[in-house]
């Protein structure tokens, strides 16, 4: 079984994807595709709030999640996914510098074109390079990865078949340069010693995603210069 | 011209028209239209304080609510509202009220074909009689395409039947209309413009282009016959479309 | 400059996207004057498309359709239902357009942007025509049936907008229209109820071919192909493919839709100001034949 996870570690990183820029309408865009999972990340502001909102000194960050109607196997009704939204928001907000933009609001919405597994991971990487495109400031990119308990063993970024019969699920975001973590859902069953295996495990997988998404955003930065 | 239709008419005949203006007296406008059996009540409210939506310090906005008869809005209705909103957009003075919004509600009375024509003509009346500033008024006017022949004004039961046709907005013909020298550029006379047009269905493009031309020798009478209305029951206002 | 009055005096002092942005009309209005659009356009000329096939994989058909920097995602899926009484030997086709708010900064998530159900509409009315009687339609729905009264296709056709800058309609169409050429319809078998079944299993595929190829795996067969064209119009000025700020400047738009063997597929202006109409039709269609 080890064997397998280094296997699909390899996997993990020669499969993932960024492209930034990749809706013009918006201040900020990325597009992510990690094996089958394909999601877009618009970013627009820093805007005005909304009327209603109060007065605040700090900006605010506003986080959308929608599927569309052929994510999923079967066709679903393609809408807003209440949860992912919540969890995208108090994945971004320790590392977006909010102090920088004060009385407005950055909204960053995310669509899941294709759901292939790990989908609030990808979305969550890709919105943070999105808003790095953005030019927003940030504290450091946001990487997210998640580890399926499947039995005895675990399976770094599962896929949509591997989360359906997982016993137990842990996700970590984190700000792999400042060596933080910005998030941490645990689901299901663990036992501590299978959790902090786990959770190295995610960490470590984290940091090369965050390299990665880096190298993406440099190389976008320097096409942009010539 | 044979009578070939059900209901005895030629190609070219329109149903008898019906046009009351001021039915409710709440609203600030509202007239009822009806051609045949379909009929179409439009009631307009404003210009009042422009709604933070639709905010806009330059221009005035237009805003339609579209009743259907029974059950909810839907798709249809949407491009209903959504037509009928950039076309009397284009015949208002939108510069006079700035940061305002007029509200003009149409409720479907009864669907006899040629429903949206009906309803554009309704809103025109409408707006005349809550007297909001126009440019010229508007007509509109369905042709039907069937059978190689274009035929005007169509039932329920003759438009299901149609190959294609096509909605189509006049300006009024009548030259009356003050002119706004600086606002418009005419290159070809006014009336011979077209406002609106929406087709369904195929046809080739010379069918279309007959269509236009029945459509606006039609839209003469028509028109004729909407400011004959506005008259007779409004002798005494100040003429504000004409 | 002829017409322009103080704003051109202040042109020349004011830096170009401050000029663009305070007086976008007159910004434009000079680009026309010179014949030339702020991209560098001639008045003519629609901007780059491109068209990828089977971008989604999850999806019996799909296609990515980009024209300038719209750019539209189709996607098909198919679903084995029972026909309706009135008419045992047809399929049905259910069409959605999408505009979710990651594709312009107008629209806000939970509130739908007005565009999306008239567009939506155009939509399905173009590829259905249900215009009863004579049978003109893009797909001939009796392609759809598999067993008389029994079985037939339900096929959803979800587009979803992903950038919009314009010329929404006839970039919705192209991809949707693509990801009809691009559909192959999945295996189907009876099982022991006597019921259609889809059986899931991959498939060998052409990717071009445009006859039946056999009653188990085959493509759907396209017998008229529409395109569409959009023009702003402005004085006398016909800009064709307008961006999203075009569009907005400029209030008059038509929409020309003609199918493949040139016949009028439907003619689209929702108000603006009047046009000297027979000349513009003209040209426009014209257009549209250098474009197909």
């Amino acid at each position: 079984m080890a064997d397998l996870r280094l296997l699909r570690m390899r996997c993990y990183w020669r499969l993932a994807v960024f492209r930034t820029g990749a809706v013009n309408a918006a201040s900020g865009s990325a597009y992510a595709e990690i094996g089958d999972t394909k999601v877009i990340v618009s970013v627009f502001g820093p805007r005005e709030s909304k009327k209603a909102m109060m007065y605040s000194d700090i900006g605010r960050l506003n986080c959308n999640v929608s599927y569309t109607t052929f994510a999923t196997p079967v066709r679903g009704q393609g809408s807003d996914n209440k949860e992912f939204s919540s969890m995208l928001h108090k994945a971004l907000e320790g590392a977006i510098i909010l102090d920088s933009f004060p009385k407005t609001t950055v909204d960053v919405f995310a669509l899941v074109l294709e759901s292939g597994g790990s989908d609030l991971p990808v979305v969550i990487s890709c919105a943070s390079v999105a808003l790095a495109d953005a030019g927003i400031m940030m504290y450091d990119l946001v990487a997210s990865v998640s580890v399926s308990c499947l039995g005895k063993n675990l399976v770094i970024d599962p896929v949509l078949e591997e989360e359906s019969y997982q016993d137990g699920s842990l996700m970590i975001s984190s700000m792999p340069s400042r060596d933080e973590v910005t998030q941490l859902t645990i689901t299901g069953e663990w036992s501590t010693a299978k959790i902090h295996e786990a959770m190295m495990l995610c960490l470590d997988a984290c940091s090369k995603l965050g390299k990665i998404m880096r190298s993406c955003l440099k190389e976008a930065a320097l096409a942009s210069q010539e | 011209m044979e009578v070939d239709r059900a209901d005895g008419r030629t190609r070219n005949q329109l149903r008898p028209l019906a046009c009351t203006r001021g039915t409710l007296n709440r609203a600030h406008g509202s007239a009822t239209w009806s051609q045949g059996e379909t009929k179409v009540l439009a009631a307009v409210f404003g210009p009042k304080a422009g709604t933070k939506k639709n905010e806009n310090p330059e221009k005035a906005c237009i805003e339609v609510i579209w009743k259907p008869k029974t059950g909810l809005i839907g798709k249809p209705e949407k491009e209903y509202e959504m037509i009928l909103k950039r076309t009397l957009q284009s015949i208002c003075l939108l510069t006079v009220n700035p940061n305002t919004t007029t509200s003009i509600i149409v409720q479907v009375v009864n669907d006899d074909g040629a429903l949206l024509p009906c309803a554009i003509n309704a809103a025109c009346a409408a707006l005349v009689d809550a007297g909001i500033p126009l440019k010229h008024l508007a007509v509109a006017i369905c042709c039907c395409l069937a059978d190689g022949y274009v035929t005007l004004d169509p039932c329920k039961l003759e438009e299901q039947r149609t190959k294609a046709f096509a909605y189509l907005v006049f300006p009024n013909s009548l030259v009356s209309v003050r002119r706004k020298g600086s606002l418009q550029v005419e290159i070809e006379p006014v009336e011979h413009g077209i406002i609106t047009s929406v087709t369904r269905g195929v046809m080739p493009v010379e069918d279309y282009l007959r269509c236009l031309e029945r459509g606006r020798a039609v839209s003469a009478k028509l028109s004729e016959f909407l400011r004959r209305s506005m008259q007779v029951q409004a002798p005494s206002d100040s003429p504000t479309a004409g | 400059m002829g017409p322009m009055n103080d704003s051109s005096d202040l042109s020349s002092e004011m830096e170009v996207d401050a000029f663009r942005r305070l007086f976008p009309l007159r910004f434009h209005e000079r680009h026309l004057l010179e014949s030339i659009r702020p991209d560098g356009r001639p008045l003519g000329r629609a901007r780059d498309t491109t068209l990828a096939f089977g971008a989604v994989a999850s999806a019996d058909g799909s296609a990515l359709a980009k024209i300038g920097c719209t750019t539209m995602l189709a996607a098909i899926k198919m679903e084995v239902m029972t026909p309706t009484v009135e008419s045992p030997n047809e399929g049905c086709i259910a069409v959605e357009f999408h505009m979710p708010p990651i594709c312009s900064p107008t629209v806000r998530p939970g509130r739908p942007a007005e565009v999306a159900p008239v567009v939506s509409k155009q939509l399905s009315d173009t590829i259905l025509r249900q215009v009863v009687m004579t049978f003109s339609g893009m797909i001939d729905l009796k392609d759809l049936s598999l067993v008389n009264g029994k079985a037939a296709w339900m096929a959803y056709l979800d587009i979803y907008c992903l950038d919009a800058d314009g010329a929404l309609f006839d970039t919705a169409l192209l991809s949707a229209v693509a990801a009809f050429c691009h559909l192959k319809f999945p295996m189907v078998s009876l099982n022991d109820d006597g019921r259609v079944v889809v059986v899931s299993g991959e498939s060998k595929g052409g990717k071009s071919g445009k006859e039946a190829v056999n009653k188990e795996q085959r493509k759907l067969n396209l017998i008229s192909i529409p395109f569409s064209l959009t023009c702003t119009l402005h004085n006398n000025y016909i800009l064709a493919d307008p961006t999203a700020e075009e569009e907005s400047i400029m209030e008059t738009l038509v929409t020309v839709v003609l199918d493949s063997s040139l016949q009028l597929v439907s003619f689209y202006k929702p108000g603006g100001p009047v046009l000297a109409f027979t000349s513009a039709v003209m040209v426009s269609s014209d257009l549209q034949k250098a474009i197909i």
